[in-house]
């Protein structure tokens, strides 16, 4: 680690106010502190501050300046990150503390109405552009409504596989191009373009990233017209592997819904209603899809969803429980409060089925009990969500939660599942290289 | 360039242990025929019976990914540059080995390996040529959708190294949108694999950082890619539109509505001319200069007495003229043998004549093709797919393009253009021969820049070159645009200057304009020195790369831009990366 | 139709090949085979433009691709300039030798082919009882060289068949040759063939029509004969074209039951895409047992390597070639080849992976190996 000037904290606050202005710097509150500690963060002994920028530009200065005096930077968006980023403490101590909240760079810079794409600062948060672009009749897509709440710097720099959608892909494939600053203060911006041969895609480098390589500023995103027609519908099947068997089928049939849900009977009943699965049908799953695009091919895709449930032996129920659940979906009913799942694990086509079972049997083994619901469908595979649960049906918590959720997500990966926030271990030593590169002083979010 | 001193003699000791005699050599025919690719500069030179000036020192045919790891790790000992060969079909030089050095030819790691029907991805090596490929797979009943004008004579991992595209990447995509993961050896020489679920995984996307690399970061040795079931329906229909402009907004609409179909090409006036004229009759003569129109499957037998095998020309015989695309544009006929090979000679003198004056030709070629042709453009839709839902689409597409004023020719130009979509790589023989040089430069953007950038490419390009353009390989937010070009000078010394002018132009415009400067051919030699202007600062991260995947600069330097020269880096992991993370 | 043949043509083609991008690399087994650039047809046909032009000077060492080839034609099928590179190539190597630069492995061939075929009909007079020999009849059976040398059992079962179907109009040829000349052809010696070609027609002229099991040479017969001024009386006929003449006869006799469910044909290149020889030998087939397509059949048929004296001149890459064209039956789990040449019997043979059995058609259809059974 560089060594620092000793008193460079008095300069360092006043180097900061010269950047962005006194108003715009302040203590980190102590939510961030203490989100940092449970992230496994050694306490900070030197000086911390919150740095909200108004512009890439002072973006640049303030990584320039950290990268001379050695500060870490840790990029701040709306705190609405699904998965802990563990932090390693070693890269952390001794150093000051620079959190860079990129909130107030929120305007639109540029809607191009003919290409139906936007240009947008990374403070800005997908809700906020989505209310934007309504009222033109465009959205972002039909992403899950919880990743709306992040900013567009912490969707595209924090991969989770939530973000996507059968109809839309994953976000990351929505960006045609991006601005960011690097470590020594150089604001690179990649190329807008549709597609290119331009050698590696180096877009790819920043997002999923975490700030490592660069501190994203700006991204140029495509948009969505809405759709002409959204059709609503649920079906009953058998059990949840008929139904994930089903949703396979239709996506080879090409259907793109724009919204696809599988829920096992636990979990349709809590989210559902009760009498959804009557007593004694244990086993059934129940499917909400929501197709849309122009008229004749929403209805289409509906159609082509409803002939594959039929063929795994389902049976189609009534449009208001599809209405119940698009309405909470889109945040138009609250319904009961319900638990986050607490294990979220993505797995390949081949590997759902047995994913699924393999977390049931290891929960009856536990005498846990087990609420699931698979979603995020898409060409890689899908998201399974899984609540564990006590006796009497409420949530776990504390070390009962700990060791169950242990068990469960080791069942999830022997059957083939990936967790969350994996490291690819394979590429380590090149992904630290790069950085190294990049950041020789070790100041872009280095704790992860 | 200067070649690297690398000692002939070493390499091929030290490659000795890892291929054996049989697969390497030095043989002078070896080298040279490993010296270039189908980049058409090149053939500026070949025409002019210069020998390739680049060779490699050496050729290695690997047939495991083990062996290709060993080879990079001794070139990395000997400093010596590795070139990545798949089936020389790039048009950019990529696979020109200017430094020299070792020249890995894939084709011997060419095995299919498992497809797996619910993943719907399949497992294949990087030297496996296309054709066979897609042939094997649909043989198991599914696709890549994956039709590069080039599938016949290029390679799976030449086309994952360039970011190619095929013909119907507006439903499939460009073939980067189908890689579930790859493996590579590394300019350190480790072998890697990046598959896995990258939505699941922290950091950067590595496959879509390997892709496109050309060859510089590291060598793929296979991939694995995912496939889409035979379409059980195809729609093929041809539409005519007044206007470049109309047609445009015409694919915009369908692009923006939701519907994906797998072809869309819009041709200019000219191409539309010279490609779906009246000239032409309903035969579009993509691939001029054709032998026996009889049916190929049957040997040709000789005339009686004529000798039971073929008449070898002495070597002042030129072959006929070319009965090309050009000759006959300007409808010159003759009658008779020596009539003919007058009307040959004048014919090739007429065409070197305006072809010499490319500016005379473009701005005549606009209202001529108009008044004698009033066709406007061209379009040609085609989908495929599943049955039932490729039909509800393909009907979606039709009445929106109605309603953006396209008249509907029916399926049989859709049929013709589907018949003969391979032709266009058969013209690059009757064009050079006739003294010409042809290329194309394929660009792109978002739809507001579109015509603009069209308009300002094309400008740039008339300068030295007749120039048509087609439009395709559509998106919701944009389009590639795909230019030909075509000029006569001699010597090859003054081609290549109207080649190079061509290209700094045209690039130049199309960066200012908005564009990227490659859509799907790649960047090569021929494109490197506009990275600078397309990437600019970014290029700090291709650097970066570049020195990551491979410290000492050995893997096909001076290509994408990066520095033609090895370096020679300490090579190691950095020190004080040996602490463990707790 | 414009002929491929003439000089203008040739020249035409041969500047055609080189700006290609190598379009028919694809089709050409030599090339998939070996993974080399030079074995490409684009690259054999630049050679020989260079070697024409005077660019290369005519040695050893620069005609080596001319003999890269089997002539299987897999490339004029895809070549949009209908190029016919098998033919050129010979024709480059006959100007080869002209210039005494033929391939080393060839030296002194005339030679050898005397010698062989001496030692070849004597092999035929020796196995074959002579009552089965007629110095003249209505259908003449020659077996073909490479029948003689390497599939003996072959001629027997041919012979079972023709009599199972009481075709008593049918005599082994009784003549001081065993070779048409094909090899003649493939070493370049034209003057050679033109020699052996007027011996052959006049010792099959009393035979009105000849039976060949030699796939290359029903070509040769009749369509090289007459371009060297050699005009051959009778019809020529491949085995399979006469065994499916045959049908009705045979079908009356009683034949012994396939235990096989279903084989594979392999279509020798020569006679699918040189004769058109293709729907004769699966009707044949057909009535005995259910005929499987191998990827790559008919006019796509991928070449086994035996002609074209490649395994002469490039021996690994010619066994290649066999064992890539039935590495696709063994990854399906194995079966049984049928094939109607002895030049593919043989190659496919040698190089049959286990799991794979090999069978001329003549053999499948009398009911079991030469080697073994009632007769």
């Amino acid at each position: 680690m560089s060594a620092l000037v000793a008193g460079a904290a008095g300069d360092l606050g006043g180097a900061l106010e010269a950047i962005v202005g006194p108003l715009n710097l302040r203590r980190p509150p102590p939510a961030l502190t203490r989100r940092l500690a449970a992230e496994g963060a050694p306490p900070a002994t030197e000086a911390a501050y919150l740095v909200q920028p108004g512009s890439a530009t002072e973006v640049a200065e303030i990584l320039a300046l950290a990268s001379r005096i050695g500060a870490a930077i840790l990029p701040v968006g709306n705190g609405t990150r699904a998965s802990p980023a563990p932090q390693s403490p070693a890269k952390l101590a001794g150093r000051p503390r620079l959190f860079v909240d990129s909130r107030r760079m929120c305007h639109v810079l540029h809607l191009d109405e003919t290409s139906l794409v936007v240009h947008v600062q990374a403070g800005l948060t997908a809700l906020a552009l989505e209310r934007i672009a309504a009222p033109r009749g465009l959205s972002l897509g039909d992403f899950p409504p919880q990743v709306l709440g992040s900013t567009i710097g912490g969707l595209l720099s924090v991969r989770t596989p939530g973000k996507s959608s059968p109809r839309h892909g994953f976000i990351e494939e929505s960006v045609l191009g991006v601005s960011a600053v690097l470590a020594d203060g150089r604001t690179v911006h990649t190329r807008v373009a549709p597609r290119r041969s331009t050698g590696p895609d180096l877009a790819r480098a920043l997002c999923g990233s975490e700030g490592t390589i660069g501190f994203l500023t700006a991204a140029v995103l495509r948009l969505h017209r809405r759709p002409e027609a959204r059709f609503l519908a649920a079906h009953a099947l058998p059990s949840f592997e008929d139904a994930l068997a089903a949703v396979r089928l239709a996506l080879r049939e090409e259907a793109a819904p724009a919204a696809l849900r599988v829920y096992d009977a636990a979990e349709a009943r809590a989210h559902l209603g009760a009498d959804v699965c009557p007593p004694g049908k244990d086993e059934q799953a129940i499917m909400v899809v929501a197709t849309a695009g122009p008229t004749d091919l929403a209805a289409c895709d509906r159609d082509l969803v409803a002939s594959a449930a039929a063929a795994m032996g389902g049976r189609q129920l009534d449009e208001k429980l599809a209405e119940l659940w698009w309405r909470r979906r889109t945040g138009q009913d609250r319904g009961a409060a319900l638990p986050a799942p607490v294990i979220q694990v993505t797995a390949s086509p081949r590997r759902q089925a047995p994913v699924y079972r393999a977390v049931r049997v290891a929960c009856a083994g536990m005498g846990v009990g087990l609420r699931a619901h698979a979603s995020r469908f898409e060409a890689d595979g899908a998201v399974l969500f899984f609540t564990l649960l006590g006796p009497g049906g409420q949530p776990l918590a504390g070390d009962e939660l700990a060791s169950a959720r242990a068990m469960a997500e080791a069942a999830a990966s022997a059957a083939g599942a990936v967790l969350l926030g994996s490291e690819n271990r394979e590429m380590e030593q090149y992904a630290r290289e790069l950085r190294r590169r990049l950041d020789p002083a070790g100041i872009m979010n280095p704790g992860v | 360039m200067s070649r690297t001193a690398v000692d002939a003699d070493r390499l091929r000791r030290e490659l000795l242990p890892i291929v054996g005699e049989r697969r390497m050599s030095q043989r002078e025919s070896d080298l040279a025929s490993y010296g270039r690719d189908m980049w058409p500069r090149l053939l500026i030179g070949v025409r002019a019976g210069e020998l390739p000036p680049d060779r490699p020192t050496i050729v290695v045919w690997p047939e495991s990914e083990r062996e290709v790891a060993a080879i990079v790790r001794v070139a990395r000992e000997l400093g010596a540059p590795v070139v990545p060969y798949g089936g020389g079909s790039g048009v950019c030089g990529g696979a020109v080995p200017i430094l020299g050095g070792i020249t890995i030819d894939l084709k011997r790691m060419n095995e299919l390996g498992a497809l797996d029907r619910d993943e719907m991805v399949v497992n294949v090596e990087a030297g496996m040529n296309g054709e066979r490929f897609e042939r094997a797979i649909n043989r198991r009943g599914y696709t890549l959708g994956h039709f590069p004008s080039s599938i016949y004579c290029s390679t799976v991992g030449g086309w994952l190294a360039c970011r190619a595209a095929g013909q119907m990447s507006t439903k499939y995509g460009k073939v980067e949108d189908r890689v579930a993961g790859l493996t590579v050896v590394t300019g350190r020489g480790d072998v890697i694999h990046t598959d896995g679920p990258v939505r699941a995984e922290r950091g950067p996307n590595w496959t879509q950082l390997l892709l496109g690399s050309e060859g510089t970061l590291g060598v793929i040795t296979s991939a694995r890619l995912r496939v889409a079931p035979s379409p059980e329906l195809r729609v093929l229909r041809g539409f005519e539109v007044a206007s470049v402009a109309q047609g445009v907004e015409a694919i915009r609409r369908v692009m923006q509505r939701g519907l994906r179909p797998a072809v869309v090409r819009l041709y200019d006036e000219l191409d539309t001319f010279i490609n779906h004229g009246p000239l032409f009759g309903k035969r579009s003569d993509h691939a001029a200069d054709v032998g026996p129109a009889a049916d190929p499957l049957l040997a040709p037998a000789p005339g009686a007495a004529q000798g039971a095998l073929p008449h070898i020309p002495p070597r002042e015989h030129d072959g006929p003229a070319p009965a090309g695309l050009f000759g006959r544009a300007l409808g010159l006929l003759g009658g008779g043998d020596a009539a003919r090979r007058v009307a040959s000679r004048l014919r090739r003198d007429a065409v070197a004549a305006a072809l010499s004056r490319p500016r005379l030709i473009n701005s005549l070629a606009a209202p001529l093709t108009e008044r004698v042709s009033r066709r406007g453009c061209r379009l040609i839709i085609g989908l495929e797919g599943s049955r039932i839902r490729t039909g509800v689409e393909a009907r979606l597409v039709f009445d929106e393009l109605d309603r953006a004023g396209a008249i509907d020719r029916g399926e049989e130009p859709g049929r013709q253009w589907f018949e003969h979509r391979y032709a266009v790589s058969y013209r690059m023989s009757p064009t050079f021969r006739a003294g010409l040089f042809v290329d194309t430069m394929e660009v792109a953007s978002t739809w507001e820049r579109l015509m603009d950038l069209y308009r300002s490419v094309k400008q740039a390009i008339a300068q030295h070159a007749v120039v048509m353009a087609h439009f395709s390989h559509a998106y919701p937010e944009g389009c590639s645009i795909y230019f030909t070009f075509a000029a006569r000078a001699d010597p090859a010394r003054d081609a290549r200057r109207a080649y190079d002018a061509v290209w700094r132009d045209g690039l130049a415009a199309a960066s200012r304009a908005g564009g990227t400067i490659s859509h799907h051919h790649g960047i090569g030699l021929l494109k490197g020195q506009a990275m600078a202007a397309e990437h600019r600062e970014a290029m700090t991260i291709l650097r970066a790369l570049k020195s990551t995947f491979d410290p000492d600069g050995i893997l096909n330097p001076g290509k994408l831009g990066l520095p033609a020269a090895i370096t020679h880096d300490e090579g190691e992991w950095a020190a004080d990366e040996q602490a463990a993370a707790p | 139709m414009p002929d491929v043949f003439t000089a203008s043509s040739v020249a035409r083609q041969l500047d055609n090949c080189t700006f290609c991008p190598k379009m028919c690399r694809f089709a050409c087994p030599v090339a998939e085979a070996s993974g080399r650039e030079q074995y490409t047809p684009q690259a054999k046909m630049d050679r020989l433009n260079q070697l024409r032009r005077g660019h290369v000077a005519w040695t050893e060492q620069s005609t080596d691709l001319l003999y890269a080839c089997t002539g299987c034609r897999q490339c004029t099928t895809s070549c949009m300039h209908g190029n016919e590179p098998g033919l050129v190539l010979l024709a480059g190597r006959a100007a080869a030798n002209a210039r005494g630069a033929g391939h080393p492995a060839l030296a002194g061939y005339p030679e050898r082919f005397r010698s062989r075929e001496q030692r070849l009909v004597e092999i035929l007079r020796d196995h074959v009882p002579p009552d089965r020999f007629a110095d003249s009849a209505p259908v003449g059976f020659w077996p073909g060289c490479d029948a003689i040398d390497k599939g003996l059992g072959d001629i027997d079962a041919a012979l079972r068949l023709f009599d199972r179907a009481g075709a008593s109009e049918v005599a082994v040829v009784a003549a001081g040759q065993a070779c048409a000349g094909y090899p003649l052809l493939a070493a370049g010696l034209v003057d050679m063939f033109r020699w052996q070609a007027a011996r052959v027609a006049a010792a099959l002229k009393p035979y009105r029509t000849v039976v060949i099991n030699c796939s290359a040479c029903v070509y040769t017969m009749r369509a090289q004969y007459p371009a060297e001024g050699v005009n051959l009386s009778s019809e020529v006929l491949s085995l399979a074209e006469f065994l499916d003449r045959l049908e009705k006869r045979l079908q009356e006799a009683p034949a012994p039951s396939c235990n096989l469910r279903s084989v594979y044909y392999h279509d020798p290149c020569y006679l699918a895409r040189y004769a058109g020889v293709m729907d004769e030998p699966r009707r044949v087939l057909a009535r005995l047992v259910e005929v499987r397509e191998l990827p790559g059949a008919r006019a796509d048929t991928e070449c086994c390597g035996g002609a074209g004296l490649l395994p002469k001149t490039m021996p690994e890459v010619a066994d290649a070639m066999a064992r890539a064209r039935l590495r696709q039956v063994a990854a399906r789990g194995g079966g049984t080849v049928v094939t109607s040449c002895a030049t593919c019997a043989f190659m496919l043979k040698r190089n049959a992976p286990s799991g794979v059995v090999v069978q001329d058609l003549a053999s499948m259809v009398s009911g079991q190996d030469a080697r073994s059974g009632p007769g």
